[in-house]
């Protein structure tokens, strides 16, 4: 079994069919395109998305149905070709795509999830992109957990 | 803020080289169209506002993470869970 070095979690092993592959990278992070998932029973919802190739890089990510129990996909057909999905239509969270929103912790201990741009994964083949859906009211800095802990999580 | 009116087939001029046209309009959104410099970047905000997200994203540490899982454990058991059952 291959193994990695890991952000949070020293040295591990990983399965071949946690890794995805983001053909793009992702915003900022251009030239990063492995990454395993890391989803242990003890930290879920929680899924780790550590880099393959640097191991100081792991995001932080929560199912986006997670976050949002109604969330309405609207990926966009460039990126639906780029995941090698029918652009005719949108893919189902849980059947076609897993959809992930990347967390971030601010200076101000508020939580965010980026419901604007999922990391969305095609669960066949595990190529994902991170997709920006311009259309949607979604934020980029949806609140998730507020030092008044109101949570927005269902 | 410049606010310019403009309908469809109109442009307006930025500088010497930059020109946005409005090549169509309707009820809630705008096709543009974009000359300009091949060294001038043009994208969309939403992708500089992901850029920037996932760059605070991935400056993370154990402590902000602690929190967060001491948060999520006060909510967990009306959670969903797992990344393939979502």
């Amino acid at each position: 079994m291959p193994d990695c070095l890991t952000k949070y979690f020293s040295k591990m092993d990983y399965t071949e069919d946690s890794v995805i592959r983001l053909p793009n990278g992702l915003p900022g992070f251009e030239h990063e395109s492995e990454f395993v998932l890391i989803d242990q029973p003890q930290n879920r919802p929680l899924v780790f998305v550590q880099s393959l190739r640097t191991p100081d890089l792991c995001f932080v990510a929560l199912p986006v149905l997670s976050v949002d129990s109604a969330y309405g996909l609207s990926v966009s057909s460039e990126d639906l070709e780029a995941l090698g999905l029918d652009s005719t239509r949108q893919p189902v969270i849980g059947t076609d795509v897993a959809c992930l929103a990347i967390l971030s912790f601010g200076e101000d201990t508020l939580m965010t999830a980026n419901l604007l741009a999922p990391v969305v994964i095609n669960l066949k083949t595990c190529v994902a992109v991170q997709a920006i859906q311009p259309g949607s009211n979604y934020s980029h800095r949806h609140p998730l957990l507020s030092e008044e802990a109101e949570p927005v999580c269902s | 803020m410049l606010v310019v009116r403009r309908r469809e087939g109109e442009s307006v001029l930025i500088g010497d080289d930059i020109e946005v046209v409005v090549l169509e309009a309707s009820a809630n959104r705008v096709k543009l169209g974009i000359t300009a410099p091949r060294e001038i970047l043009v994208f969309r905000k939403e992708l500089e506002l992901t850029r920037e997200q996932n760059r605070m994203a991935a400056s993370a540490d154990g402590l902000a993470l602690s929190r967060l899982a001491g948060a999520l454990d006060t909510l967990r058991p009306q959670r969903r869970t797992g990344v393939k059952e979502n």
